[in-house]
């Protein structure tokens, strides 16, 4: 067994694990607001994948695909927030939780029904050829994933720390009331987070699926394995999702080459459980500043 | 400038205001004084849309703002610095005060520029922000956290603001220095509603008094006749 071939599996995990990155992410910018997410976030990835394939399919040149992809996420983010999550927060009740389950599983059967249950390839004019890098090869569409997640993530991390909207998000999450008080609308911030995060959930569909095809159970994997990278990082810090995402996605790809694709699944788990054992605000989390 | 009339509002199904009047002329401060549970915070809370008022009116500026949120609320005018401060923990302390002044700020960039020279007001009251302007605004003492509070409300250089028991808490010398500042507030014109325990204390610095007993108003009047009035003296001035 030689070092390269241990290199190439690592680095294109690590590449596949910065999707579960950029997924967390969007759980992360809701949480921020609201202390809630959306369960149906991988149902997000997967109606924003099939929308774009469809504006492909109609003749829509890559970039407006890609724009239209991420408009379609944004609108779906605020319909989970209008539907699921408004009136279950303004009641301080857990009923989000539910609801946004329920929105996933319409969203699963609603895109079985529209565009059946076949997976599809999806078009990229990244050419899917690989580069050579000191013996490790790394296809464009990969190095797309990396640019494109770290591009995202870094104009949201932007505009959270360093616009006064940005901070009003923070104000909001640390006290809803006193935040309204300065003239913050509280609802506005919440239902501009949900925006951003289905628009987060519809990158993420878009530079994933040249790599895996779409379909309609595309994200179900993929989201395990985001939601274990937002509660092993902590649910307050983009750089700690980048760091679990890329760790995550290269130890499962060793796993399945040393013991089997079988076990392709179990370091998610495993650092799921561990996580909630022993760091429960996460790797990466503050702990919470008490109110005094 | 703020005018209360007939309030009545509560939590749920309990009410609590059962009809309150009280009235804050332009560049006066009002002290609105009375036993714990009175009722006090409430009418803050109905006056700046924290709740909804069942009825009555609130009027700001001679325009109605019963029943609008407390974001558009606070648009208009008006600065509540809520009991328990209330600033945003994990934020700096001059993020905090920035967000005071959000109504008046654009939203991306450009916002430190133009709310120089708010902040320098604030500082030049209240040195101590200056010197912990980058501290996260959770880790300040009970005191600095009351100092950011009403600098908070200030930065919105609003209409009228209501201070919420800017006492409370604080260790004696520090309370003074609480009322020091705000006859500073009272000299530069600024229209106040102030609710306090320290009834002594706020009736010397206050122009016009109320006083609250189970969800109404008692009595009221200049400072001069509430010492007169023995029933105010044996309950809150003994
Ligand atoms: N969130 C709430 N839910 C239900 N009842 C409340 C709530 N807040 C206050 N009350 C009740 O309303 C009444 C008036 O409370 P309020 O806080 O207005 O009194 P206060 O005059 O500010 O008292 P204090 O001097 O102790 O601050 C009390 O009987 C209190 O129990
Ligand atoms: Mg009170």
């Amino acid at each position: 067994m030689n070092m390269t071939i241990i290199a190439q599996m690592a680095v294109s995990g690590a590449l596949m694990g910065m999707v579960y990155a950029l997924i967390a992410y969007g759980f992360q910018l809701t949480y921020a607001t609201s202390k809630s997410i959306n369960f149906g976030q991988g149902e997000l990835v997967m109606l924003s994948a099939f929308f774009s394939l469809t504006l492909l399919n109609l003749g829509a040149p890559y970039w407006l695909m890609v724009i239209g992809g991420l408009l379609f996420g944004a609108a779906m983010g605020l319909v989970v927030e209008r539907a699921c999550v408004r009136l279950a927060l303004e009641q301080k009740s857990e009923g989000w939780i539910l609801l946004t389950i329920i929105f996933g599983l319409l969203g699963f059967s609603a895109a079985e029904n529209i565009w059946g249950r076949d997976d599809r390839p999806f078009p990229s004019p990244i050419s899917s050829d690989a580069l050579d890098f000191f013996g490790i090869s790394i296809t464009g569409l990969e190095i797309a994933v990396a640019v494109g997640v770290l591009a995202v993530m870094g104009v949201i991390e932007l505009f959270k720390h360093k616009t006064l909207l940005g901070k009003a998000f923070a104000a909001v999450s640390a006290d809803r009331d006193a935040a309204e008080l300065m003239g913050i609308s509280a609802t506005k911030t919440i239902m501009l987070s949900y925006g951003l995060s289905g628009m987060v959930a519809a990158m993420a569909g878009i530079l994933i699926s040249p790599i895996t095809t779409v379909g309609p159970t595309m994200a179900s994997a993929l989201i395990l394995k985001a939601f274990s990278v937002a509660v092993v990082a902590g649910l307050d810090s983009g750089f700690g999702v980048v760091v679990i995402g890329i760790c995550l996605g290269a130890l499962e790809s060793l796993t399945s080459f040393y013991l089997g694709s079988g076990w392709r699944e179990a370091p998610g788990l495993l650092l799921l459980i561990l996580a909630l054992a022993v760091r429960p605000n996460g790797v990466f989390g503050k702990a919470n500043i008490r109110k005094v | 400038m703020l005018q209360v009339e007939n309030l009545h509002a509560g939590y749920g199904t309990s009410e609590v205001l059962t009809g309150t009047t009280l009235h804050v002329k332009q560049g006066s401060v009002v002290a609105l004084i009375g036993a714990n549970g009175a009722g006090k915070t409430t009418t803050m809370r109905a006056i700046s849309g924290m709740i909804k008022p069942a009825s009555g009116r609130v009027l700001l500026g001679g325009q109605p703002v019963q029943g609008l949120s407390a974001s558009r609320i606070a648009k208009l005018g008006l600065a509540h610095s809520p009991e328990g401060r209330k600033v945003f923990g994990p934020l700096s302390v001059e993020d905090n005060l920035l967000l005071g002044a959000y109504n008046h700020l654009p939203m991306f960039f450009g916002f430190r520029g133009r709310a120089a020279e708010g902040l320098e007001k604030v500082y030049a009251l209240f040195p101590r922000l200056k010197e912990r302007r980058l501290q996260a605004a959770g880790t300040l003492s009970g005191g600095e956290q009351q100092m950011l509070a009403i600098g908070r409300a200030l930065m919105a250089n609003p209409k009228v603001i209501l201070l919420d028991e800017p006492s409370m808490g604080l260790a004696p010398v520090i309370v003074q220095e609480v009322f020091n500042i705000i006859r500073r507030l009272k000299e530069s014109g600024v229209t106040l509603l102030l609710v306090e325990q320290f009834a002594k204390s706020a009736l010397e610095v206050a122009d016009y008094a109320y006083v609250m007993e189970r969800g109404r108003i008692a009595v009221e009047g200049t400072p001069a006749q509430l010492h007169q009035n023995e029933r105010v003296i044996a309950a809150y001035l003994g």
